[in-house]
């Protein structure tokens, strides 16, 4: 077994030859007592308890600490960047850190919400899903956490030296890079482990540790350049990715796999005689055991993760597997739920999606009312394929099945979600079981932890009724049920997370390492590595929805908009996540998949969109427009659909924003004032705003929209601080993108064939407005010269990578807006490989790409009430620049002289140069 | 099954693997060297640049009989200690976001630095749009290339 990988954090801490009683900062408080479900305790915990233990050890030996990472490493640098948060507040010295990638671990790093924290922080990120790496919430959901664990363990550091110097005031000592001084004395963090151990039974209150933080002018790393730590190893090959895990040596067993190109279809019958021919090949065999319930049956297209039925080639090494399968013969049942799939055909679809919006759909927004009589009417439709998020390395993980227990070695985004899914289908024959998981104590009052609003305590309670009366027990057996059968997981399922080779949404989805999971059990003992290829990789994705956005404007004398209807139908992913009705399940199990849905993130029902969704960018149109009617197209769904950077948001501003400037033209205005004029001077959607225009359920990123109080002894106290969308924030980029590329100096100077283009979107909680410069040649040949970007995330925690991160979410966004396109016949994806999929090369890639940081204005940052001083609180990078750029250089073509282009790849309507 | 002598970074390797089996795989499966990349298989994306004979080539439609008459060089080979001038350019400049395709890419930057220390814009742009990255690292690519050529003093 690789000594690299087997290594679990109870592990490294007993080969670090750190005893329980030096362990205060690592383990030794027993969090896995204090986060257990007993709720109460937990919120003493968190209110008093410096939580101290999860995230650091400090080895007593030499000093040197770990910081453990609980958030997936994919490119982001979130792994070196919340690390060098907490290094920051504990004084740690880098040059001794060590980060470490922790295990799949939802007791230990589940921290969950509201966390009683300065300023306050989110507080709906539940702690099952503390290490889901998604939808761009690391920096915002963890900044203040780490913050507070950092400055919390040195406080209990400066108390056991206050003992050891024998002072009283601890304004006399002063912690300084692993070391504290007294005078002209110093002791070494790791020399005060044990008294530290003493000091830690009386914990410092969150007060205390509140009152411990550094101020900014104190801060070592936070918002300065900090450390990448993977970097010298990515650039020397010995960075180790989801397929280098070597474990048993020799001894591990390589699979690939053919899979069924249709949702939901099921293996009939293969011959394996001329796969099992090919030297190096030692299995063939199905990947799901016979009569498995949990994909097809169910009807849902991906239903809980569970993999596309396939036939696993199992050899000593990957291109024996890889010719083996290419010998294999297999047939495969498109009957039952698959026969609703099997004629999914893309550009039918698209017909279907035009038509739907044709037609009233299900009201998600109205702001006065509608009415185009005397208005001069825009109307414009606009379409975006299926897109793949094609990371550089392409799905692969290992599993072992040794003694009734499952190791797991994968890139995921999801790790505890891996786990999760992974056990119940492992653990548990009866999908409709699996729900359990979903039962949840619903309970009413303030200062409630999991606060719901209340049509979604309602949803969660009719849930957990109607799920107790399925499996006919009351629901103090029903959680007693979800407790046991997590335990259970989480005890049989180890998951070890490795680097990501790119994530981009892909690898939230853990169903290639539950191939794994399979197979593995078939060989006890027997390391089973899956590896995909790309071809697999663009077939079998978990596709961004296929989308149609309608939009009607009246413009007054003005050229001015009083009247906007707007549409969007999209695929909802959580079609894929929860089955749809399916006339082939008892009709109890469709109630209850449907209940289950509606509970889970208020997921909405089947043809509509869940509340995530639809919060992407739709009912948070930031238009100061008097009338509006924004309504959600039902939409059926034949395939996987699920993230991909920046997932709704990409549909919903590609229509939006291009739209703004159809309006702009159609008045015979500048695109950029116009812009602004929409926008208009600014102002909070706030809880009350949005609920007064019909929204009731707006999703914020799962972050609170309002900032919210909590009695705390005997006063009020913010908890949350809240994240409205707040288009004052969106003008003031808007703005400074027109400023820094210069806009309006540019005016009718561009030369023939050239032109910029605007657009401005805010997502995950930030703010993005880009300016592209584009020419289009006489041959109709695209050039993107140069971009410019406005960012306001709040507070910038690690400059650099967030630099790094707006360059590469608008080439990411050039790449699905010029090349991205996925079709389907027959209820299979077309394409196979970076030839029919192309995706941007350095070629294609501007020359220069300005990135400009916004700081909320003063105005703002009083509506925010964060930490004084410390501005308004991070919020995310990774995703918000890429949906803003499909819009912005639409509308670059257009002022080149160019066609408006209405649908996505733009290949089709201009010449994209290789 | 066919026996081959491959000499890869300076050190020869006696290998017993399928005539038709690619470089690639001969590198990862059976040398252990975990460092080149596999993207696509179909040298389209450039993640298993190697050097054969100091030109950048793609491992994975490389047949390792021909590999085996030419000295092979990895990223692990490029130098001992992450000491190459791309390789530490790409730290200094923090080029790598997940990282997975940037061996390939500094494979095929230093070939490139090799044969034209001072590279334009295009002239980079046209050795390198055989190597994807889908974290968007190239502008940093670039301005890393122009870093070590102005480094160069040949």
């Amino acid at each position: 077994m690789s000594t690299i990988f087997r290594v679990t954090r109870r592990k490294f801490l007993r080969d670090m030859g750190v005893g329980t009683g030096a362990l205060v900062l690592g383990c030794s408080i027993g969090p896995e007592k204090l986060f257990a479900v007993d709720r109460d305790k937990l919120k003493n915990f968190l209110h008093y308890g410096a939580s101290l233990q999860a995230f650091v050890a400090i080895n007593p030996l030499n000093g040197h600490i770990t910081i453990f990472a609980h958030r997936a490493e994919m490119g982001q640098g979130i792994k070196s960047s919340l690390a060098a948060v907490l290094a920051d507040e504990l004084e740690a010295d880098w040059e001794r850190v060590t980060v470490h990638q922790p295990d799949a671990d939802a007791v230990t790093f589940g921290v969950p919400y509201p966390f009683p924290i300065p300023g306050g922080g989110p507080d709906v990120v539940k702690g099952e899903d503390a290490q889901f790496t998604d939808s761009s919430r690391s920096m915002a959901a963890y900044y203040m956490p780490m913050r507070l664990f950092g400055a919390g363990i040195r406080l209990v550091l400066l108390r056991a030296a206050a003992k050891k110097f024998g002072v009283t005031d601890l304004g006399e000592l002063k912690a300084e890079q692993q070391k504290v001084w007294h005078k002209k004395n110093s002791v070494e963090y790791h020399h005060l482990l044990l008294e530290a151990a003493h000091e830690a039974k009386t914990p410092p209150t969150t007060d205390e540790v509140k009152a411990a933080l550094k101020t900014p002018d104190q801060w070592r790393y936070i918002g300065k350049a900090m450390p990448f730590v993977d970097a010298q190893d990515m650039v020397t090959g010995k960075a180790v990715y989801g397929a280098d895990v070597k474990v048993g040596h020799r001894g591990m067993l390589t699979a690939m796999v053919v899979r069924c190109p249709v949702a939901n279809g099921a293996l009939k019958s293969f011959d394996a005689t001329d796969a099992l021919a090919v030297p190096g090949v030692r299995f063939v065999e199905a990947v799901l055991p016979p009569n498995f319930l949990g994909g097809g049956v169910t009807g849902g297209v991906g239903a809980n993760f569970v993999p596309h039925a396939g036939v696993a080639v199992i050899a000593d090494n990957t291109w024996a597997a890889w010719q083996g399968r290419r010998k294999l013969k297999v047939e495969w049942d498109l009957s039952g739920a698959a026969a609703n799939n099997s004629g999914y055909d893309s550009d039918a679809f698209r017909n279907e999606l035009e038509d739907s919006t044709s037609r009233p759909g299900r009201p998600v927004r109205k702001k006065g009312d509608v009415d185009f009589s005397g208005l001069t009417p825009v109307e414009a439709g606009y379409y975006v394929p299926h897109l793949a998020q094609t990371p550089m390395e392409p799905p692969a993980a290992v599993a072992v099945y040794e003694n009734d227990r499952w190791e797991i070695w994968s890139p995921t985004q999801g790790p505890e979600l891996a786990q999760h899914y992974i056990g119940l289908a492992m653990l548990e024959t009866n999908p409709v079981e699996w729900l359990v998981w979903g039962a949840t104590e619903v309970k009413d009052g303030p200062g409630e932890l999991n606060e719901l609003r209340p049509f979604e305590r309602e949803n969660q309670r009719i849930f957990n009724k109607s799920m107790a009366a399925m499996l006919g027990i009351d629901q103090d057996a029903l959680f007693k049920r979800r407790d046991e059968l997590k335990a259970r997981v989480r005890d049989k399922i180890k998951v070890h997370v490795t680097l990501l080779g790119g994530g981009f949404g892909r690898k939230s989805n853990p169903d290639y390492a539950m191939e794994a999971a399979f197979l593995a059990r078939l060989h006890p003992g027997v390391p089973i590595r899956v590896q995909w290829t790309r071809e697999d990789d663009i077939k079998f994705s978990f596709y961004n929805a296929v989308s149609r956005q309608y939009f009607k404007a009246g413009l007054d004398a003005n050229g001015r908009p009083t009247s906007l209807l707007q549409r969007s139908a999209f695929s909802s992913f959580f079609a894929t996540l929860f089955p749809p009705p399916n006339p082939l399940l008892p009709a109890a199990v469709n109630d209850i998949y449907a209940k289950a849905r509606a509970a889970f993130h208020n997921g909405g029902e089947y043809l509509y969109g869940s509340a995530i969704e639809l919060g992407q960018g739709l009912q948070d149109n930031p238009y100061a427009i008097d009338n509006m009617q924004i309504e959600n197209s039902p939409t059926p769904n034949h395939i996987r659909c699920g993230w991909m950077r920046s997932v709704a948001n990409i549909y919903h501003a590609f229509g939006l924003c291009s739209f703004a400037d159809e309006m702009a033209v159609a008045a015979g205005r500048d695109s950029k004032d116009y812009l602004l004029d929409l926008i208009g001077k600014g102002r909070m959607f706030d809880e009350a705003y949005l609920n007064s225009q019909a929204v009731p359920a707006y999703d914020n990123n799962l972050f609170p929209v309002n900032r919210r109080m909590e009695p705390f002894e005997k006063k009020d106290r913010e908890i949350t601080p809240g994240y409205p969308p707040d288009t004052r924030r969106l003008r003031a980029v808007t703005e400074r993108v027109a400023q820094e590329s210069g806009w309006d100096q540019k005016k009718g100077t561009m030369p023939k064939g050239r032109g910029l283009g605007i657009a401005a979107h805010r997502s995950f909680l930030s703010y993005v407005a880009l300016v592209f410069d584009v020419s289009l040649s006489e041959k109709n040949e695209l050039t993107v010269n140069e971009v410019w970007a406005a960012l306001d995330c709040g507070q910038v925690i690690n400059p650099d990578r967030v630099k790094a991160q707006m360059e590469g979410g608008i080439l990411y966004g050039m790449s699905l807006a010029m090349l991205g396109e996925i079709t389907v016949k027959n209820g299979a994806v077309v394409q196979n490989n970076f030839d029919d999929y192309p995706v941007l090369r350095i070629s294609q890639a501007p020359k220069k790409i300005n990135i400009y940081y916004v700081a909320p204005s003063p105005e703002v940052v009083a509506d925010y009430p964060g930490t004084p001083g410390e501005g308004v609180p991070p919020t995310g990078v990774g995703e918000p620049p890429t949906a803003a750029v499909a819009p912005a250089l639409a509308n670059a073509i257009v002022a080149a002289g160019g066609p408006r282009i209405r649908e996505i790849p733009f290949r089709k309507k201009v010449v994209v140069l290789g | 099954m066919s026996v081959f002598q491959l000499h890869v970074n300076g050190r020869m390797h006696t290998v017993n693997v399928d005539g038709n089996m690619p470089l690639l795989w001969v590198l990862r499966d059976v040398l252990g060297l975990n460092g080149t990349k596999f993207g696509c298989g179909v040298a389209q994306c450039g993640a298993c640049t190697v050097h054969l004979n100091g030109k950048a080539v793609r491992s994975c439609v490389t047949d390792v009989g021909v590999a085996a008459l030419a000295e092979i060089t990895t990223i692990e080979g490029l130098s001992s200690d992450g000491s190459h001038p791309c390789q530490k350019a790409w730290v200094e400049l923090g080029v790598p976001q997940c990282g997975f395709c940037q061996p390939g890419q500094i494979m095929s930057a230093a070939a490139l630095l090799a044969h034209n220390p001072h590279p334009n814009d295009d002239q980079i742009d046209n050795a390198m749009r055989g190597n994807i990255c889908r974290c968007g690292t190239y502008p940093r690519i670039r301005e890393a290339i122009h870093k070590v050529s102005e480094g160069s003093t040949s």
